[in-house]
């Protein structure tokens, strides 16, 4: 299920014309973008290590990509509430990010910017941000508010994958 | 009911029409049932600091609240989200701002206190700004989520009336969707009055719907205008150094204590702002480099004048947020000559069921905390069987500009004005703040002054501060004065030192005495 899930984003990827935000980590935007502003296909060898990261993030679009990617998801999902205008979120987005991918795709990340998809976010109670919710067949099963060090997160990404 | 509203309206107007609203209610639903016949119980137009408080307490009364909410972005294209003036182009990022400002003051004196701070210290209008925005972007959100806590459902729409009891809802793709309800609060306040006849005013210069939302400095200023928006705005401008230039048609601020008002602006043009009084723009051009010529004309010399600014910043008074709502749809009426909302004291507007809060109002102070506790009130009248009328008496407030100014109760000239000079006496007192003494700050326009009644115990009509944390001061006052203080309390009252506060209850020296008012440290 796990390489099925790889294989279609890199499909999704390789067809895709349009960036978007927190798709590609900044390090391989800069070596992606041409001027034109398309998204230059990679060489295959870097593509399977920079798409294991970026594979097991992506930024929901709307209200059924989160049913179906994140509700509907076999794997585990860790949902990153953010938002612009938070300070905490920028620095455990990535930190979060980070510690999905050694997961080596037994989890899987979704970010909701709450500004964007305000009914989703209240449909989950968030209030602050970040919150994380972690879920599991389309159930919240733990949930954490506020910025958390690299072996907090560990944890909690080691529970949910149980 | 419409029909009956009608006919009782022809009979004059502001009559106590009460629809029974006790808790239990006489259409026989329980607490947060479905309305009856409309949609909601209560239906909030505008989501500021007014209508958030109306809905918030209504909903927490048990009743059934809608808010909508819709920003018409200014000329220059600026948006903002839930929560009002106050939170995204007012209180909020002026106050920020003004900190900002402020720091770039403490940042000059620190070297005297020993800090081994370089100087000069440059600023960053982005960083200021990306914080600032930042800020008041949460603030639209918590907004957001207490609505949703509170259970008051939200939509964010244009709202215009249809009937007296149904308003039309168009969202910003031009979905419609129509809201019916028992009763309506208008809570739509103001916006910034472009000077429509100037020339370029409206293509080249901005609001203060636009300053807190600048990207890129905005460089070297004109601020047109000699309200507290004009002179706490041009006051943070000047704060982070940039040129700023006031220019005023006649007196500052319009409506406070006079005195007061020439210290604020004497202060802030001993400080750096440039101030050109007496004139009045003509024209604003673009130049080919970008910048923007302004030209004006001086009634005290009868000259033209010009100058070169890369923002004009126009401050010239508000006009209440009416034109949109169909007000004629519903029979609510306005005031001829401001277009605000008239209203009897239970906040009620010519249509029974139809109530105003907030700046939209005609003859209320155009304050946040009137605005809220307004809408607590009528919340509670409408749904919690209170009786309770907001007071508009003695309400305390603070111009933020670089010295600030807080007062609360009558001006020197409105206590003559009302009980004659004789009856009226008037202590003062220049002083120094101790923080000014090691930085050798000039502290000239530091004042402050009681405006009592001469008749014994000599009931204190108004306070007026002007120095650091004006507002802090002040708010302690306003609570005796509310209470009814006497200036025999105020000199039974021990001050707390050393501070600038203390030199309220130290006031001994009246102006009838003709003494120097000027106070020497301990």
């Amino acid at each position: 299920m796990a390489q099925r899930l790889l294989l279609r984003r890199f499909l999704v990827s390789v067809i895709s014309r349009k960036p978007s935000q927190g798709w590609w980590p900044p390090l391989t935007s800069r070596a992606l973008q041409t001027p034109g502003g398309l998204t230059v296909t990679p060489n295959p060898a870097r593509t399977i290590y920079t798409t294991r990261i970026s594979l097991t993030t992506f930024n929901i679009q709307d209200g059924p990509d989160f049913q179906d990617r994140v509700v509907n998801s076999e794997t585990p999902v860790v949902v990153d509430f953010h938002a612009q205008w938070c300070g905490p979120c920028k620095i455990l987005g990535p930190r979060l990010e980070k510690m999905v991918a050694k997961q080596h795709g037994k989890v899987v990340m979704a970010k909701v910017d709450i500004d964007d998809h305000t009914d989703l976010a209240i449909e989950y109670e968030v209030s602050a941000v970040p919150t994380v919710l972690a879920m599991k067949n389309g159930d919240v099963v733990d949930k954490f508010v506020g910025i958390k060090d690299e072996d907090q997160l560990e944890a909690f990404l080691k529970k949910l994958i149980g | 009911m419409a029909a009956m509203a009608a006919a009782l309206r022809g009979l004059g107007g502001r009559f106590r029409w009460r629809t029974p609203a006790v808790a239990g209610g006489v259409r026989g639903a329980a607490q947060g049932a479905v309305a009856g016949q409309w949609d909601y119980d209560l239906l909030v137009i505008g989501g500021g600091s007014g209508g958030l408080a109306c809905a918030k307490e209504a909903a927490q009364l048990g009743r059934k609240v809608a808010v909508v909410d819709y920003v018409e972005p200014s000329p220059r294209g600026t948006r903002w989200g839930l929560g009002g003036t106050c939170v995204n182009v007012g209180c909020i990022p002026k106050k920020l701002m003004h900190q900002a400002a402020l720091l770039g003051g403490l940042i000059r004196d620190a070297p005297h206190y020993g800090w081994e701070v370089a100087q000069p210290v440059p600023h960053d209008w982005r960083k200021m700004a990306e914080a600032v925005q930042n800020h008041v972007k949460s603030l639209n959100w918590g907004h957001r989520v207490q609505l949703h806590d509170r259970k008051v459902k939200y939509f964010n729409v244009k709202a215009g009336f249809v009937d007296e009891h149904t308003v039309r809802g168009v969202a910003k793709g031009g979905k419609e969707i129509l809201l019916s309800a028992d009763h309506i609060v208008i809570a739509t306040g103001g916006r910034p009055r472009y000077p429509a006849h100037i020339e370029g005013a409206l293509e080249y210069g901005i609001t203060s719907d636009d300053i807190f939302w600048l990207k890129e400095s905005p460089g070297k200023t004109l601020v047109v205008g000699a309200s507290y928006v004009a002179l706490e705005c041009a006051g943070f401008l000047t704060g982070i150094g940039l040129d700023t230039t006031v220019m005023m048609r006649s007196i500052p601020l319009r409506g406070f204590d006079q005195q007061m008002s020439s210290l604020v602006t004497e202060h802030m043009a001993s400080h750096g702002t440039r101030f050109l009084r007496g004139c009045t723009p003509s024209q604003v051009r673009r130049l080919p480099d970008g910048q923007l010529q302004v030209t004006w004309e001086d009634h005290t010399t009868g000259k033209e004048g010009t100058g070169t600014f890369n923002t004009v910043l126009w401050a010239v008074g508000r006009v209440p947020d009416t034109r949109s709502l169909n007000l004629e749809k519903a029979g609510v009426d306005t005031s001829p000559s401001t277009q605000k909302i008239l209203v009897d004291s239970r906040e009620a507007t010519s249509v029974p069921h139809i109530y105003a809060i907030g700046d939209v109002v005609e003859g209320r102070p155009e304050l946040t905390p009137t605005a809220v506790m307004a809408g607590r009130l009528l919340a509670q009248r409408l749904f919690g069987g209170s009786s309770d009328l907001m007071d508009y008496d003695k309400v305390p407030t603070t111009v933020f500009t670089p010295l600030e100014y807080g007062c609360v109760g009558l001006s020197e000239e409105e206590a003559v004005a009302r009980h004659g000079q004789e009856r009226v006496e008037v202590y003062h007192a220049h002083y120094k703040p101790l923080e000014f003494t090691v930085p050798g700050r000039d502290a000239s326009q530091c004042y402050v002054k009681m405006v009592c009644l001469r008749e014994p115990p000599q009931l204190v009509l108004g306070l007026h501060f002007l120095g650091p944390n004006a507002g802090e001061v002040t708010q302690g006052f306003a609570l005796g004065i509310k209470c009814g203080a006497s200036y025999v309390q105020v000199m039974q009252t021990v001050g707390i030192h050393p501070t600038c506060s203390e030199e309220v209850v130290k006031l001994r020296i009246s102006k009838r005495s003709g003494l120097d008012p000027t106070v020497t440290g301990c």
